[in-house]
């Protein structure tokens, strides 16, 4: 501010009779320095007097003096307070040059840019460059280039492109043969490498259309669902566990909703219909808490409630211990709300939870009036455990059927229980003939005696013949009694076992008619509460030309607020969703956003490499219904994405490749490493949905897939068969224990969530590969699969893993010096078995071994782990 | 079953001659001044980039850094700037101008600090109350009272700090220290991070994000309990010279599928982690391995303590690995456990109480083994707080806001004066008033202290020459340089 009020200084200095001096450009830097915080920022303006707005500088002083008098400053209190001192109370007076100047604005009369809004939500105030700030323009579509070479543009996205790689002296790299080609946009798509066959079809399809079915294959595939998922999960930061606490406790329900967004990705959902449901499909389904504690709905709005957990993924420590629950519960809501805002609109907003924002126009009141659409959904004053926000699947049949089976388990139980008292009561009438027969009579009488009405002679005569006592512990009078009790017990658990299986979604729900007041919290801390607020949109982006927020007007009793929002935030006048989404959906493709920060489209984000291609998406995307599919055609056919990853030019130019003149060389991703090596070993389980693999850790203390056995002092995990051979999606994701293969090559921790991975590339990866039992294990399958597939012909098998890992033939050379090394490593391994001990039965194979050595390297090299 | 040993080092690389061995043993041999002339790293007009030790501009003192990072912001008038004017109108109006973080949510109560500060040492130095054993090795330390970043956020006064900018995605002093000098070791990775067990600081990976120099300076994590590095144990049937076979084909298959991508930076750091990873497998354990330190150390440390435990055995390990010869070592601490904007009476205690003993100890030890003259040690975060009270809700809820117009940090060893104190706040401890040090003034000073030159350690990136510094007009202090 301080920068902006000396320029104005310098430029009116210089120029004092050029155009009359106005209010937003001249004045309100100095009053926002100087006033503004004590007149028009806080809740209450000192002495009623706001100074936010030269409108409002027509209202008398409290005295009924005028506090702006238009051409007479001598007359205007504003001037005078500062001038004799009284003004400002706190801080720096104003310095003479900058009095100066309102006086000489106010001589000119007092003139405003531009007309000034009626009112003001009570904040610090957005300026015009705040308003003007690229992000927050409604998205205007760009005519498409036309003065690049129409030969190098496929799709719109090319031209584009073409007009700023000229300007840098770059041009697209030449296409990517066909091989690259089918395993970049294979691993794209679905997360997996292509099959040798499908590689060798595509490179003998001599159709000028091959790329585009094999596009249209994939889209269609079901891997497709399977790998776009994980971008979206990534960023609603999905875990299968409630973090926050140590307990870090499980979250049995989750997958529901990452099953839900795989069948929306598959489905081709629109994206406007996909965000309504995830924020408001409560709302939809026309649901509330007290309506809906069973949600036995038709499968579209079941889909619609699962849809919710969207905003029930932020970690959720209050069904745990916690030091502070107050404080747990109000976490919730603010990590939502991150994940809400990070996702889809591109803004730290969380950042102005304790004051206003630093660098984006979001004051804190703002924060507030956000969380407020939301609050009466969480309540923090009401609030619901996750537990509590359970819904059943049963149905009303289901329902009835369980009520049914357990009353006769109990029944069973009753019978248990009561032949369990005859038996003991005919071993008592044994046992008290080894009481002394004077006694005999007083026992009985002890024995018939609750346990709480007996006298303390009573209770002394027990203790004296404990043995004959016989109201429990029948096993240890007579084991086969008790064995017809328990056979009995039993018969009630298997009943039991026979009731329905009872799903439960877990979902995000009001209750019916309960409102609480949002109030703006003081530093973020919920106790201490100032102002209430109303619901609405962000200031900056609520803009005097979008209609103020209403919400949706529902019969269930649900506020509506965010239904509303949902509305609004998919209206396709958002400035903000479409053009977030359509960025995720170009960095997952392209391997850089065009906002390469896309979790911060503000100030301290980074700006669009190319805003008029950006909107170009965000306008196209809205057009053609918020389908990814549609938008993903775009750019996967482009030339853009068709071309070679080797550019010389572009990777020395700009090696960041902010031009696109390559195809950026990536790393595989920790899930599309992990899926595709079970995949070329033949052992991927291509089952989808439902409940998560185990995932446990093992003795050397890694998190792997199978059966948690461990114990406080022991670690164990024990083989969960085909469960842990599945998809990486499918794998429990548990905040606190990481699975190491795919932790260790960047797979995001979610606290909450993850806007953009990194990827790293150090050490521990090599190591990983080197010495980790997965890849050992696969190493070992994969070697496995080609002996069997190809028995004993060395040659054959190693062009057959060339195909399989790299899409390609191996190279002659490749070939005879792998068989060099096998013929050497057999030998070694033969000499390693020879050397030491085997147990007697255990037969080593070093040929076999050998080769699975080799299939380690191949697994391990760049060829492999890279994105051409 | 007999494990056949991996003997030493350059018996593992000697072994007929493979190709990572033989590339590693021409690292060796060049270092050992056995090469004549290294070989050109140019490729297809692409830099190679690579480890080996670095010419630095000139000579410097340091050799080595551990970086006790402290995030949140730590409290200086608690800690290390002692201001009893502030004391005397505890509980009064702030008299001056105070700079708020947010002004609207502020007290302007002045909070004198509940802690006594008393003098130690030949220097004579102040130190509060709260880190009795800090105040035992102020004579080694040069303590500056007038840090200033110029921003008031966590993330951004991070990046001022660690990456010399407030915008993020900028590449870390520890790799940059290791973009400039190359490693001393090749047998660890050149730049190591250590953890907390409670996971990491916030804004978690930008502490040590090689940001856009090559990939292979970044920060190698090391994990927060054991195994701290997984998987150093090859399979018996593997190890040795068998999976030096392997490496060896691997490194001929990563070569041949470089040359069809001449440039690629994140290739070539691939296949150098492979080579660093290869020789971990015996190093990291060695060097991660503190049972083998005589009692007197752990003691020293603080091992045995379970306050103290955590840290103490961290800043063993940091010790043990600049003693092998890593450049940069960052031992973190979780979340932003400095940041205390309420209860700072008794939770400031507590971060003391875990962290003051061995970080005191670390220099003791580094002097003792003749390696502090050689090893910058540096205790600090991105902020400091603020003379006023914030959040006056009762005794215990009082806290400080953020202050980044004046902070104190303190560095020892490598070549930074002893027992001095640089640079003054005003009299409430609000802003420095006296020899400011802004984040890249202290950067440039660090610099020079390895040799290395601010304005020539530079990284081309789009056409233009970015620096640590970037020219923000950073000046060498050079009174902090003994």
């Amino acid at each position: 501010m301080k920068l902006v009020t000396a320029a104005i200084l310098l430029s009116s200095a210089a120029a004092p009779a050029a155009a009359p001096l106005t209010f937003e450009k001249d004045v309100r830097p100095i009053i926002k320095a100087h006033c503004t915080h004590c007149h028009g920022e806080e809740e209450k303006p000192e002495g009623g007097v706001d100074l936010r707005l030269r409108r409002f500088m027509d209202k008398h002083m409290e005295d009924g003096s005028a506090m702006l008098v238009p051409g007479d400053p001598g007359k205007s209190g504003l001037v005078q307070l500062i001038k004799n001192g009284e003004m400002p109370k706190k801080g720096k007076h104003v310095p003479d040059a900058e009095l100066a100047i309102i006086e000489q604005w106010i001589a000119q009369g007092a003139k405003t840019a531009k007309p000034e809004p009626l009112a003001l939500a009570p904040g610090s105030l957005i300026s015009e460059e705040d308003r003007e700030y690229w992000a927050f323009q409604p998205v205007k579509r760009p005519s498409v280039p036309t003065d690049v070479d129409p030969k190098k543009v496929r799709t719109p996205i090319d031209a584009f492109l073409l007009k700023t790689m000229r300007a840098q002296g770059l041009d697209f790299a030449p296409e990517a043969d066909r091989r690259t080609l089918i395993r970049r946009v294979t691993l794209d798509l679905t997360g997996l490498l292509p099959n040798p066959s499908d590689v060798e079809n595509f490179v003998a399809d001599t159709s000028p259309l091959a790329y585009e079915r094999l596009v249209e294959r994939l889209l269609a595939s079901k891997s497709y669902g399977e790998r776009w998922a994980r971008h979206w999960l990534d960023v609603v930061g999905y875990a299968d566990s409630n973090g926050y606490s140590e307990a870090d406790s499980e979250r049995p329900q989750a997958w529901r909703y990452r099953d839900y967004v795989i069948r929306a990705m598959n489905d081709d959902k629109p994206w406007d219909e996909f965000i309504r449901e995830q924020i408001a499909g409560d709302e939809l389904a026309a649901a509330t808490h007290t309506d809906f504690q069973q949600a036995v709905l038709d499968p579209r709005r079941t889909d619609q409630l699962i849809a919710t957990a969207f905003l029930r993924m932020a970690p959720d420590g209050t069904g745990d211990t916690t030091d502070d629950p107050k404080l747990a519960k109000n976490q919730v809501i603010a990590e939502e709300l991150k994940i809400v805002t990070s996702s889809l609109m591109g803004l730290t907003v969380a950042c102005a939870q304790c004051h206003d924002h630093r660098y984006d126009p979001i004051p804190q009141v703002d924060y507030y009036r956000l969380r407020a659409v939301f609050d009466p959904a969480f309540n923090w004053e009401a609030w619901r455990t996750p537990a509590q926000r359970l819904y059943s699947l049963y149905t009303p049949e289901e329902r009835a059927k369980a009520a049914e089976i357990e009353a006769q388990a109990k029944l069973i139980e009753a019978d248990a229980r009561a032949m369990s008292k005859k038996f003991l009561d005919e071993i008592f009438e044994v046992e008290i003939k080894k009481v002394p027969e004077a006694e005999q009579a007083a026992f009985r009488i002890a024995r018939d005696t609750p346990k709480e009405k007996q006298t303390p002679e009573q209770q002394a005569l027990i203790k004296k013949y404990p043995s004959a006592l016989a109201t429990y512990s029948l096993n240890l009078y007579d084991q086969k009694k008790q064995d017809i009790v328990d056979a009995k017990m039993a018969e009630a658990k298997k009943l039991r076992a026979t009731k329905p299986a009872e799903g439960f979604v877990m979902a995000l729900t009001e209750v019916k008619g309960q409102v609480p007041a949002s109030k703006l919290f003081n530093r973020g801390d919920h106790d201490q509460p100032k102002q209430a607020v109303t619901p609405g949109e962000l200031s900056i982006i609520a803009g005097p030309q979008i209609e103020p927020f209403k919400p949706a007007l529902l019969s269930t009793g649900s506020t509506g607020r965010r239904l509303a929002y949902a509305q609004w935030l998919t209206s396709g006048k958002h400035p903000l969703t479409a053009r977030v989404l359509v960025n995720r959906f170009w960095l997952n493709t392209m391997g850089r956003g065009i906002v390469n920060t896309p979790g911060d489209f503000g100030r301290q984000g980074e700006l669009p490499s190319h805003p008029e291609l950006l909107d170009w998406l965000a306008d196209e995307f809205v057009k053609s219904g918020w389908k990814l599919k549609s938008l993903q055609r775009l750019i996967l056919l482009s030339n853009a994405y068709r071309q070679s990853s080797v550019n010389n030019a572009s990777l020395s130019s700009d090696p960041e490749n902010k031009f696109y003149a390559r195809f950026k060389m990536r790393r595989l991703d920790a899930e599309t490493m992990r899926d595709s090596i079970l995949a070329a070993t033949g052992t991927l389980v291509q089952s989808s949905f439902g409940p998560p693999s185990g995932i446990g850790r093992d003795p050397e203390g890694r998190v792997v897939t199978g059966i948690d056995k461990s114990t406080i002092t022991v670690n164990k995990v024990e083989a969960g068969g085909a469960n842990d051979y599945r998809r990486s999606i499918y794998v429990q994701v548990r905040r606190s224990k990481p699975v190491t293969v795919l932790d260790t090559f960047d797979a995001p921790t979610m606290s909450p969530n993850c806007e953009m991975r990194s990827q790293t590339t150090v050490a521990p990866q090599s190591l990983l590969l080197m010495n980790d039992t997965f890849i050992l294990e696969n190493a070992r399958r994969l070697a496995d699969r080609l002996q069997a597939e190809l028995p004993d012909d060395r040659r054959a098998q190693l062009q057959k893993a060339w195909q399989i890992l790299f899409s390609k033939p191996a190279p002659q050379a490749a070939l005879d010096r792998s068989l060099s090394y096998l013929e050497a490593q057999t030998k070694a391994l033969t000499q390693y078995h020879h050397d030491i001990q085997h147990a007697k039965g255990d037969v080593p194979n070093p040929a076999q071994e050998a080769m699975a050595s080799l299939c380690q390297v191949l697994c391990s090299s760049n060829q492999f782990l890279y994105v051409e | 079953m007999k494990r056949p040993a991996l003997c030493s080092r350059r018996h593992f690389l000697h072994a007929n001659g493979f190709g990572i061995g033989t590339l590693a043993l021409a690292s060796l041999l060049e270092r050992d001044g056995l090469l004549a002339a290294p070989v050109k790293p140019e490729l297809f007009g692409q830099a190679r980039y690579d480890l080996t030790p670095k010419q630095p501009h000139f000579n410097g003192q340091a050799k080595a850094m551990i970086s006790l990072f402290m995030m949140g912001g730590p409290s200086q008038m608690d800690l290390f700037d002692p201001k009893p004017m502030l004391t005397k109108y505890h509980g009064q109006k702030f008299p001056g101008e105070i700079k708020y973080d947010n002004l609207a949510q502020a007290s302007s109560k002045c909070f004198g600090s509940p802690w006594k500060f008393a003098k130690h040492g030949e220097c004579g130095m102040e130190i509060s109350e709260l880190l009795p054993n800090l105040a035992k090795v102020v004579d080694e330390i040069t303590l500056i009272r007038s840090m200033t970043s110029g921003v008031n956020n966590h993330a951004q006064g991070l990046y001022a700090m660690n990456a010399g900018r407030v915008t993020a995605g900028r590449p870390a002093l520890g790799s940059w220290l290791t973009y400039g000098l190359g490693s001393e070791t090749d047998e660890l990775p050149a730049y190591m991070v250590l953890a907390h067990p409670s996971g990491l600081p916030t804004f978690s990976g930008e502490h040590f994000t090689n940001g856009w120099l090559p990939a292979l300076y970044q920060g190698t994590l090391v994990r927060a309990t054991e195994p701290r590095i997984l998987n150093l144990d090859p399979p018996p049937s593997l190890a040795g010279e068998r999976q030096a076979r392997q490496l060896d084909l691997l490194n001929e298959l990563n070569e041949a599928h470089l040359t069809l991508h001449p440039g690629e930076l994140d290739l070539q750091a691939r296949i150098a982690s492979y080579e660093l990873a290869a020789k971990m497998q015996t190093a990291a354990k060695e060097a991660l391995d503190i049972s083998d330190e005589p009692q007197h150390i752990k003691t020293l440390y603080g091992v045995d303590n379970p306050i103290t435990k955590d840290y103490a055995t961290r800043c063993i390990i940091a010790r043990r690995l600049v003693e092998r010869g890593v450049r940069h070592v960052q031992v973190l601490n979780s979340g932003q456990s400095w940041d205390q904007h309420s209860s700072l009476i008794t939770s400031l205690p507590k971060n003391c109480e875990a962290t003051d003993q061995p970080s005191a100890a670390l220099i003791i030890d580094l002097k003792q083994r003749g390696l502090l003259d050689t090893t910058v040690v540096h205790w600090g975060g991105e902020m400091g707080r603020l003379p006023v009270l914030q959040n006056d809700a009762g005794r215990e809820k009082w806290g400080r806001d953020h202050n980044t117009y004046g902070f104190s940090m303190w560095l020892a060893g490598g070549g930074f004066k002893k027992g001095y104190v640089h640079g003054e706040t005003d009299e409430f401890g609000h802003k420095a008033v006296i020899d400011e040090v802004k984040h890249y003034d202290y950067h440039a000073t660090l610099l020079k202290t390895f040799g290395l030159d601010h304005t020539k350690l530079t990284y081309k990136r789009n056409g233009l020459a970015a620096s640590l510094t970037d020219n923000q007009g950073a000046k060498v202090v050079d009174q902090l340089l003994a």
